[in-house]
């Protein structure tokens, strides 16, 4: 295949600026380069076709109907060198560490707002607190046992924290499908040095969830499920699979007078110690949550509160990822662990602030605006792209709820190689690490890494263009 | 094993079946219209009656379609997505339930029955329809034969098999008696009896049982209704008799419960049970005529009240429950 490539003003993953490769991409390069570009595009279809049908499908809602699609897969791997991972793993077990502490304070003893760091409004005022998580113990104590949480690199190739997503993050099914599907059509890309393993995942979330069963022994885990329509339906069924773990819907699961939660089985009920739930806070529960919810079970948090089921991820998590409380989390990790942060945040002004709001007025053409929780890519205004009437309706909703939003400065995002209609072409990419915390704390290596396969576009959200590669972390440096 | 899983299984069996006897049948009435009489204008319209009267769908076909033609009946039975019994709809429904229990079944069956669906929804119907496109309905039938030779190789033959086994002997009981009430409403029409027609009607439905050579090597060429229901209700050898489907059925229930087959458990057993003994010790004066059709009609209806019994038995079961049992027990 012929590489004939422009890295353009980013930070490329793949070049230096003068076009020579960076050394842990060498040899992708050369072998690349030896491959013919009809041989390329047979197995880019020959993957895609796979995909479609093994069900390899995300839903995407549209206005009528909605549709099944495979989600777009880059055959050009992301490589990472073993000693930036292993930089890039201890701020994330730092970050970890941090959001647990604070969510474990927030629900208990508030120090960290009667210090006066992160300012009780924030808290009162989040979406996701949940009052009935106060002065509860989760088991072990912990809130966040799962977290995706995404990293951009800048134009320098600093990788910044973009967010956290402590409640249900997604995605973890494609980083492990990707990687099935580079060994199988290009065995000869791999590196004789070998690649860190992504596959034992569903392992090491067993474990996880087995760590925080009622008692000890062989506890009954499943899988809660929205149920088939859910975009991610896919990923459930699949991380139950790799499991052995049931797959549930709310209609399978029944709290009893004894506040313990069971499963319709035909032969009666059958316990169930341990959720793995895929269903937001505000579904889950009907009793105490959103009353109209069809896809949770009533008593669930009962059955919580009891301690005679556990939650992965635990109750009121979102206000941790809620993207005005991202902003302390460089101050948590100062506050709780005495240490600097080792990933930075993107720079953030909040609007709640009244210097940081005449700020956003006035720069707003030049800024990134999202809403403090949303998620998917929805909900924001990417100002320089934006149409005066955008930025006129952001400004107007941001004024009347300053507390609902953050402003950026757009980053522009670093820029992988990716296979279009025109060969080889830049595309912004981030990277989503998936964090685990049990009896400690592992970092999967490598994770999803996201494209954003319109060109010049920076969202990477498969609801809005957006596909995947494959990660490599390598055992070395090349 | 969960209610819904149980149900699951127990429909995505059971709508394949259908999609794979409703094909034989459109496949079959194809040939048949090709070697008989009929107008260019209706295009054999005439034929399909009776198949849309048994299959009990002639009110909601003129209901969509203003122009009877074979066309349009095709397209009816074939790819109509407001018709539930349509093929596409049989094969979307399996898809769907199939989904729900993506984790239960093996990789190889999903993706089977994924490829099926992807199949049917890139065909072209305009072209099947018109053609009658012989590939097409041979494609379907091919698919639904994979997927029961590989569900025999990598699913493991324990509670969830036995539940597919029962959606799928049920549905092909039930379309089995269907399709020999084809030739009732067939007779009704016509009134003057006609050896000739007769005869290529008997065939065109041991075709769309696959049992027509079969039906040779039990009866020899003696193609009459007594041998021809005899062969289709009460053969203990070949595999869509009515009653080889109600035995099969019959003991994956027992596997399901674990109860020996000379006793019954619970309803549906019974009901099962009963069935069984009806048929095996029927004698051929029993199809014969009126008889023959009651037989039919009450074969059809207690498969109803079977399917009813198992689903209320096992999946919206009245669960027991232990939190009452164990104060019970202490009491």
């Amino acid at each position: 295949m012929k590489i004939d490539y422009d890295t353009g003003d980013f930070f490329d993953e793949m070049y230096h600026a003068d076009g020579t490769a960076r050394p842990h991409y060498a040899r992708l390069v050369e072998t690349l380069s030896s491959l013919s570009e009809e041989g390329f595009h047979k197995k880019l279809e020959a993957v895609e076709l796979a995909f479609l049908q093994q069900g390899i499908t995300f839903t995407v809602y549209g206005n009528e109907e909605s549709t099944e699609k495979i989600f777009p897969f880059d055959l050009i791997p992301r490589i990472i060198p073993a000693s930036e991972w292993s930089h890039l793993e201890k701020g994330l077990i730092q970050r970890m560490t941090a959001l647990n502490l604070f969510l474990h304070d927030v629900y208990h003893d508030q120090k960290i707002i009667k210090d006066g760091i992160v300012p009780l409004e924030i808290i009162k005022s989040g979406k996701h607190f949940r009052e009935e998580m106060v002065g509860f113990e989760p088991p072990k104590g912990i809130y966040i046992h799962i977290c995706g949480t995404d990293l951009i690199r800048d134009h320098k190739g600093e990788y910044l924290v973009l967010e956290d997503n402590g409640r249900c993050p997604s995605g973890v099914s494609y980083m492990i499908e990707n990687r099935r599907a580079m060994k199988k059509a290009f065995p000869r890309l791999f590196p004789a040095s070998g690649v860190q393993s992504v596959s034992n995942y569903p392992d090491k979330l067993h474990k996880a969830l087995q760590y925080i069963a009622p008692q000890a022994g062989s506890a009954t885990i499943a899988v809660l499920t929205p149920g088939i329509y859910n975009s991610a339906y896919f990923e459930h069924c699949f991380l139950a699979r790799q499991m052995g773990a049931e797959i549930v819907q709310g209609q399978d699961l029944v709290v009893k007078k004894d506040d313990c939660v069971y499963m319709k089985t035909t032969v009666g009920l059958k316990k169930v110690d341990v959720l793995y739930r895929r269903i937001d806070d505000d579904f889950i529960d009907p009793e105490v949550f959103n009353k109209k919810s069809l896809l949770g079970v009533p008593g669930l948090m009962r059955a919580y509160h009891a301690g005679n089921v556990s939650l992965a991820n635990a109750i009121g998590t979102g206000i941790a990822d809620d993207k005005v409380t991202y902003c302390f989390v460089p101050d948590m990790i100062k506050y709780y662990l005495d240490q600097d942060p080792i990933l930075p945040n993107v720079e953030t002004f909040l609007p709640y602030r009244e210097d940081d709001m005449k700020y956003v007025m006035e720069n707003m053409e030049n800024l990134v605006v999202k809403a403090a929780n949303e998620a998917g890519g929805y909900g924001m205004l990417i100002g320089p792209a934006a149409s005066k009437a955008e930025v006129a309706k952001f400004r107007k909703m941001v004024k009347k709820n300053p507390r609902d939003f953050i402003a950026q400065p757009p980053i522009s995002l670093s820029r992988h190689p990716t296979y279009g209609d025109e060969g080889l072409d830049g595309r912004h990419v981030d990277l989503r690490p998936y964090i685990i915390q049990s009896d400690k704390i592992r970092v999967v290596p490598g994770g999803l890494t996201r494209v954003a396969l319109r060109k010049g576009s920076l969202v990477v959200n498969s609801s809005q263009g957006g596909g995947s590669k494959d990660t490599w972390v390598l055992n070395n440096d090349q | 094993m969960l209610c819904r899983v149980a149900d699951s299984l127990f429909w995505m069996s059971r709508y394949i079946e259908r999609a794979e006897n409703t094909v034989r049948l459109v496949d079959v009435m194809h040939q048949t219209i090709l070697e008989s009489e009929h107008s260019n204008d209706d295009s054999g319209y005439a034929h399909w009656e009776p198949t849309l009267l048994t299959l009990d769908e002639k009110d909601s076909y003129e209901a969509l379609y203003p122009k009877r033609s074979s066309f349009n009946v095709t397209e009816f039975l074939t790819f109509n997505e407001r018709n539930p019994s349509s093929v596409l709809s049989c094969i979307t429904s399996a898809r769907e339930n199939a989904r729900t229990v993506r984790d239960q079944i093996s990789t190889e069956m999903w993706e089977t029955l994924n490829k099926l669906y992807l199949f049917i929804k890139r065909a072209d119907s305009q072209m099947v329809c018109s053609e009658s496109d012989f590939e097409f309905f041979a494609q379907i039938k091919e698919y639904s034969h994979l997927f029961r030779g590989i569900l025999e190789s990598t699913f493991p033959q324990d509670l969830g098999y036995e539940y597919v086994v029962c959606g799928r002997e049920i549905e092909r009981a039930a379309k089995t008696c269907q399709i020999l009430d084809t030739k009732r409403f067939t007779s009704s029409f016509t009134g003057e009896p006609d050896d000739a027609l007769d005869a290529v009607q008997f065939a065109a439905m041991l075709r769309s049982c696959t049992g027509f050579e079969a039906f040779h090597h039990e009866h020899g060429s003696d193609l009459d209704a007594v041998p021809v229901r005899q062969f289709l209700l009460l053969s203990h050898k070949f595999p869509r008799s009515a009653l080889f489907c109600i035995r099969r059925l019959q003991a994956a229930m027992h596997a399901i419960s674990n109860c020996s087959i000379t006793h019954f458990s619970n309803e549906p057993e019974r009901l099962t049970g009963r069935l069984v003994s009806r048929l095996s010790y029927a004698l051929a004066v029993d199809v014969e005529g009126e008889s023959g059709d009651r037989m039919i009609d009450e074969i059809e209806a207690e498969l109803e009240n079977i399917a009813i019994a198992f689903s209320r038995h096992y999946m919206r079961a009245e669960i027991h429950d232990p939190v009452i049992e164990a104060t019970q027990s202490q009491a």
